[in-house]
């Protein structure tokens, strides 16, 4: 395909700028978080980095008092891990399933059921999430991880995700399963799942992520800081940036940040053709 | 539906039994007490209670800041949704004409997708922050008499500038795939008919990526109304003047930092109402593309 | 089969272990940074002090997401023993009827005693019902105090702050010259609306600042309220005034950065400034309008109480009781008000730190309770106002409005006057 020089020399340029725009923040934030605050405060934020990257870091994960209280940061990430790996295993095996039902049977409530299923998307958490906070609290499952995950999976973006892959699946296969003799449960098994490989990848990267980046839920619904989840972090730290007649903590906020940051797009930049397919396949 | 299936047994219940019981407890029972609380006046802590009908609605429709609020959130969530959509279509469509080093360009543009929308922003707040903010100063030493904590217009400029950011990544990620996925004789074809590239975006490229485009604008604008939630309350919480709360965020404001179930039970259902018209028509648009 | 026993086994040791456990106490506060420290600390000491209970202090966030949580949780039956409210939330929770068991009777109840005099004047009865019944108790009190940057007054050639606003205006334009904002406040609706009233003695509410019924209405649209925030414009668009927005700590950096020269702020950011300031700064009362009504008037009470939810057992109320108790005594009352700013909340504390030595070496730390001791009047005592949370946030956004000119001042107050209004409706209709 012919191009002329100025056009791909343009192109490089509007990319480099594009990457620019989205990067800049963070490398400021990045930067910013290996000073002090005193530095910070006379100085404002830093394009390059300062002296004192161990020792904000070393704080914010292993020292409760500088994360404010009995959880460090290192144990917010382990919550974190839990929340978004929960989410991302619950809402893969319940919609996997859910979705079989729905697309390779032909049973009395399939309407009905697929009507419900759905509603879910009608009404997210955060437009019901007093009342959410009651039911889970009459179950007794306040300040734990089954109470912090399962309201999230409520709702069924992975059924749908599931419904449609399972629609793109030759109708040959299911015939041919019959032939030689297999049951539901044994096409399940020995033939959807591992044809799902990938598609169960993708999703499972992408709800972890979304798991992580849960905001309003854990904060309301964690009554216990143990179970503060990092995201939660920064909004503890941003706060008490505002409060409180100290110089802010500009640098813990940011090396928080930071932390907060990695772990997600760690997953995103390294399995990325993975995501990238199940996010386009699924999301249309 | 697939034509062909499996007959009558109890699998399909077993299979879709743990998601209706999820449903039924965690989103049907709480939805359920949501609706009923908005014909309710009732206290904060669920004390006493009457009903009252249509009245909460009533006091919701009829107060200006909601009206304001609604008419923000429908402003805002248009432009968010234009403009990320139209920066990554730019960027999706350089990246596709590009050879060398298309790779590194794709990751470095698609990664901010894992990025929390309150950490989103938080880096604006900070970039804008009066004292210290770089973004602040700047604009300032340029000659803009930017003050987004007095203006609420340029408090708006800073939400919707950090939604766009934050969205940048999903629609280039669309795009991208979409471009990639045109064939290579139409493309190639469409060189030789004509020479101009902007002419053989718009004529060619563009209606082929139109239904992704489509899709994306549903997408984005359920993003700006919900998602933006985590942004708007780390950076403006509203302010000035409420001019950059969304209906999501005064729900939250009402209800539970003002303690008044009645009017936010009120606010969550008319919600409701407007995102189940979205998602309807987003579904009806989505079958019909399945079909062909 | 082996893990089923295992996990029987673990949980008798856990019923073997509670059986001999401590008493525990949850309370869900709202101070972080410094002050949360000072709370643990606190917490701390009263764990040491004796074994039956142990309190185990919670930070919720902001004072708004405390009382979100605890209203959360006490819908949910989940309620912590003790919360601490805000004073504009505490309407909501003292008109919500069964929610809280009134200190006056806890303490009273378990023996600790109880003399409503031996409470400061100022803090008496904020937290009171309409029989002068203490509900909640007084727990971080402040005031509205005036914080003064001491080079940049000698820069100016300035000797002492200003007592009143005439005075104000007479050394604002020195300030600018060099080279200062003369002042920023933060919190307006706090300061610049609340304690404007008292401060000058000027009824808040009807039915007697609403402490009498829950059917009240504003009395904000005056003249002399007016007058003041009229004032406010002008000085901001004179530069004698610097506006940072609705967010404390913005206003509060502006002092810290020495853009102003002066910020009205809590007394409760005292101890926070002191570590952080790079400059000498000293204290002073909240300047009135001389002629105003009949000011100076003494201060409202800003912060929050604790309140003890009902619900809980008996022995745990008894546990809430000793803490309170301890909560109260001069000794911890004065290690508070040392390491943050708040006052000191009875009589016994304030004589303690006087007795102590504590004003002359550092008297700016007396401005405060000096300036809640001040003389009461009828207007003085508090206020109790349903939704204050809503009508907060109508102010602060008015505020915003005058202060970018978007809204005149006669707008403004309209506004405020009949959102606030239909707000208390409201609260009427469902708490009545």
């Amino acid at each position: 395909m012919y191009q002329s020089k100025l056009r791909i020399i343009t192109n490089h340029l509007i990319l480099i700028l594009g990457s620019a725009f989205m990067i800049a923040p963070v490398w400021i934030a990045l930067a910013s978080s290996t000073h002090t605050r005193e530095y910070l405060f006379q100085n404002g934020l830093q394009m390059w980095f300062g002296g004192h990257f161990l020792e904000n870091y070393g704080a914010i994960l292993f020292d409760p008092a500088a994360t404010k209280g009995r959880v460090t940061a290192l144990e917010m990430l382990f919550n974190s891990m839990v929340l978004g790996l929960g989410f991302a295993i619950g809402k893969v095996v319940i919609s996997m399933m859910a979705a079989y039902a729905i697309v390779y049977f032909r049973f009395k409530l399939a309407v009905p059921l697929f009507w419900v299923i759905f509603a879910t998307l009608l009404l997210p958490l955060e437009v019901r999430i007093v009342p959410s906070y009651e039911v889970v609290s009459s179950l007794g499952l306040l300040n734990t991880y089954t109470g912090l995950i399962l309201p999230l999976i409520a709702s069924a973006t992975g059924t749908f995700f599931f419904r449609q892959f399972y629609r793109s699946v030759p109708d040959e296969l299911l015939e041919a399963a019959r032939l030689d003799g297999a049951g539901p449960l044994r096409f399940f098994v020995d033939i959807l799942v591992p044809l799902s490989v990938t598609m169960i990848a993708a999703i499972f990267i992408i709800m972890f992520v979304v798991g992580w980046n849960q905001y309003l839920w854990p904060l309301l619904m964690t009554t216990d800081d143990q179970l503060y989840t990092i995201v939660i972090g920064i909004k503890q730290v941003y706060n008490s940036l505002y409060e409180g007649g100290q110089i802010p903590q500009f640098p813990k906020a940011f090396a928080l940040t930071i932390m907060a940051t990695i772990p997600p797009v760690l997953v995103v930049v390294i399995f990325q053709r993975m995501f990238i397919k199940g996010l386009v396949e699924t999301e249309k | 539906m697939k034509r062909v299936q499996f007959g009558h047994s109890p699998v399909p219940y077993l299979f879709v039994a743990p998601q209706i019981l999820i449903i039924l407890i965690f989103f049907l029972w709480p939805a359920g007490q949501a609706v009923y609380q908005s014909f309710l006046l009732e206290d904060a802590f669920g004390l006493s209670s009457q009903f009252v009908w249509f009245r909460n609605f009533e006091d919701v429709l009829s107060s200006d800041s909601w009206a304001k609020s609604a008419v923000f959130t429908i402003v805002f969530s248009f432009i968010v949704a234009f403009l990320s959509i139209a920066i990554s279509l730019f960027l999706a469509v350089r990246a596709d004409e590009i050879i060398r080093g298309a790779k590194s360009y794709k990751t470095l543009l698609m990664w901010g997708y894992a990025i929390a929308p309150p950490v989103a922003g938080l880096l604006g707040s900070m970039l804008f922050n009066p004292l210290m903010g770089d973004l602040y100063i700047l604009l300032n030493s340029m000659g803009f008499e930017f003050n987004h904590i007095q203006n609420g217009n340029d408090a708006a400029f800073v939400v919707i500038l950090i939604a766009v950011w934050k969205q940048i990544s999903v629609n280039f990620i669309f795009f991208l795939s979409g471009l990639q996925g045109i064939p290579k004789s139409v493309t190639e074809a469409a060189t030789l008919d004509c020479k101009s590239a902007e002419r053989r975006f718009w004529t060619i490229t563009f209606p082929l990526l139109a239904p992704t485009t489509f899709f994306l604008m549903v997408i984005n604008l359920t993003y700006a109304f919900f998602e933006t939630f985590g942004i708007i309350d780390v950076s403006t919480k509203g302010s000035p003047g409420g001019t950059t709360a969304t209906l999501v965020y005064k729900v939250y404001v009402d209800g539970f930092l003002g303690a008044d179930m009645g009017s936010s039970a009120a606010q969550s259902v008319i919600l409701m109402f407007m995102v189940s018209i979205l998602t309807i028509f987003q579904f009806r648009f989505i079958e019909r593309k399945v079909h062909y | 089969m082996f893990r089923k026993t295992l996990m029987a086994a673990a949980a008798l040791l856990a019923m073997a272990h509670s059986a001999h456990a401590q008493t525990e106490i949850t309370w869900w506060h709202a101070m972080d940074g410094a002050l949360g420290g000072v709370v643990d600390q606190i917490a701390e000491d009263f764990n040491a002090s004796q074994s039956e209970y142990k309190v185990i202090a919670i930070n919720k966030g902001g004072y708004e997401d405390t009382m979100t949580a605890g209203i959360a949780a006490f819908r949910a039956k989940n309620q912590p023993h003790i919360i601490q409210i805000f004073d504009a939330g505490a309407a909501t929770i003292i008109n919500a009827k069964g929610a809280v068991f009134p200190v006056e009777d806890l303490l009273n109840k378990h023996g600790v005693g109880f003399d409503i005099n031996d409470y400061i004047p100022g803090v008496r009865y904020f937290y009171a019902d309409s029989d002068d019944k203490m509900i909640g108790m007084p727990f971080n009190s402040s005031t509205p105090l005036l914080y003064f940057n001491k080079d940049a007054f000698a820069k100016a050639g300035i000797t002492a702050a200003p007592k009143t606003w005439q005075e104000f205006e007479a050394i604002a334009p020195k300030l600018k010259e060099a080279g200062y904002e003369g002042f920023a406040h933060s919190h307006g609706p706090w300061i610049f609306f609340e304690n404007f009233m008292s401060r000058h003695n000027l009824q808040m509410a009807t039915a007697n600042n609403g402490y009498d019924s829950t059917d009240a209405k504003l009395l904000y649209n005056n003249d002399e309220l007016k007058a003041h925030w009229q004032k406010m414009k002008e000085w901001k668009d004179a530069g004698y005034h610097g506006y940072y927005g609705r967010a404390w700590g913005a206003n509060q950096d502006a002092f810290l950065q020495q853009k102003v020269a002066m910020w009205i702020g809590s007394s409760g950011s005292f101890g926070g400034l002191r570590q952080s300031a790079q400059f000498d700064f000293g204290t002073s009362t909240l300047p009135y309008w001389e002629g105003v009504g009949e000011a100076p008037k003494s201060t409202f009470i800003g912060g929050g109480s604790l309140f003890a939810f009902a619900g809980h057992k008996d022995e745990e109320y008894a546990g809430v009781a000793k803490f309170f108790e301890f909560l109260t005594k001069p000794e911890t009352q004065f290690y508070w008000h040392k390491e943050t700013g708040y006052v000191p909340i009875t009589n016994a504390a304030y004589e303690l730190a006087k007795k102590e030595g504590y004003y002359k070496e550092s008297p700016d730390a007396e401005i405060g309770i000096q300036q809640l001791s001040e003389e009461g009047g009828d207007w003085t005592k508090g206020y109790r106002l349903g939704f204050y949370v809503q009508i907060r946030e109508v102010i602060y956004r008015e505020i915003d409005r005058m202060m970018n000119g978007e809204a005149t001042i006669d707008q403004a107050f309209d506004t405020i006057e009949s959102e606030g209004n239909d707000l208390l409706v409201r609260f009427h209709d469902t708490y009545k």
